[in-house]
């Protein structure tokens, strides 16, 4: 299960930066880009259904596992081809590949989801839109004022 | 002893990560990277393993045969200009996604933009999202 973002909530306090270095022994997958005064956004691996990293490693390190773009250290020659593959620009590669693993075997949750103080991150898809749907139930039940 | 197809080789690097011996030499300057394989005695064949393009063979040794050098022009990204990746290695990801994942949403060509203008055009369609969103909202 990926993690989604909802950017209206982040806050720009860079703590999922901290924690996914907290957890990968100093380097993290997650980065939060400030566009000018409007917003913060976390940028991060989308764990894309057709993944483009995974078809341009030739070793089989990046591979799909469920939702999950998994990567095999072991496997990976450190070629940086999807580190130039991948559309969003998240996968790393400094002699190995790096790349958001979703704490898998590290935590039961992803680490900046646990951590994230204004819940912009979360691993259900959902969460977004129940949340537009109750702001919306509580308006009509105040005459119609947000 | 390692040879080397240069009509093949991607520049990637891969080769010189791999070798225990330090036997495979990169060189990069701003719009330059150079490989250099030194003659090699090593029975050892990590790097013919690990090349991609598989460009690399193992031959005997001999002293006479010149040690090989392949060098490549980095390619600039087509927004910010910084030299990000070589003519090959971008080929090469040209020639495994299919056409339909090699423009985005908005008709760009990505592969030719670097990882870093790729993020700040990620953040940015973000930002336009939820700015959009808030303005439907409010009254």
């Amino acid at each position: 299960m990926p993690v989604y973002i909802d950017i209206s909530r982040c806050i720009g306090c860079r703590s999922c930066e901290v924690a996914c270095q907290r957890v990968h022994g100093g380097s993290g997958h997650i980065n939060v880009h400030f566009v000018g005064d409007s917003a913060s956004v976390p940028i991060f691996c989308h764990h894309c259904e057709e993944a483009s990293c995974t078809m341009a490693c030739f070793s089989g390190a990046l591979h799909k596992e469920g939702e999950r773009t998994a990567f095999d250290v072991e496997k990976c020659t450190g070629c940086g081809l999807c580190q130039l593959a991948c559309p969003f620009g998240v996968v790393r590669a400094n002699k190995i590949a790096h790349k958001c693993d979703l704490c898998e075997g590290l935590a039961e949750e992803p680490t900046c989801v646990t951590t994230c103080p204004a819940n912009a991150l979360s691993t259900d898809f959902e969460l977004a839109s129940r949340r537009a749907r109750s702001r919306a139930a509580r308006a009509a039940a105040h005459g119609g004022k947000r | 002893m390692i040879k080397v197809d240069a009509s093949l080789c991607l520049g990637c690097l891969s080769c010189s990560t791999v070798c225990p011996s330090q036997n495979i030499i990169r060189t990069q300057t701003g719009e330059m990277r150079s490989i250099h394989w030194k003659r090699c005695k090593e029975e050892c064949d990590l790097c013919v393993e690990f090349c991609p393009a598989k460009a690399l063979t193992l031959m005997p040794f001999d002293e006479t045969v010149p040690e090989p050098d392949v060098s490549f022009d980095l390619v600039a990204c087509k927004i910010c200009g910084s030299r990000y990746a070589t003519e090959p290695m971008l080929r090469r990801i040209e020639s495994v996604l299919p056409a339909n994942l090699q423009k985005d949403s908005e008709g760009l060509e990505w592969i030719r933009v670097c990882p870093v203008c790729r993020r700040n055009i990620e953040a940015e369609r973000a930002t336009r999202q939820m700015v959009l969103g808030r303005s439907r909202k409010s009254p």
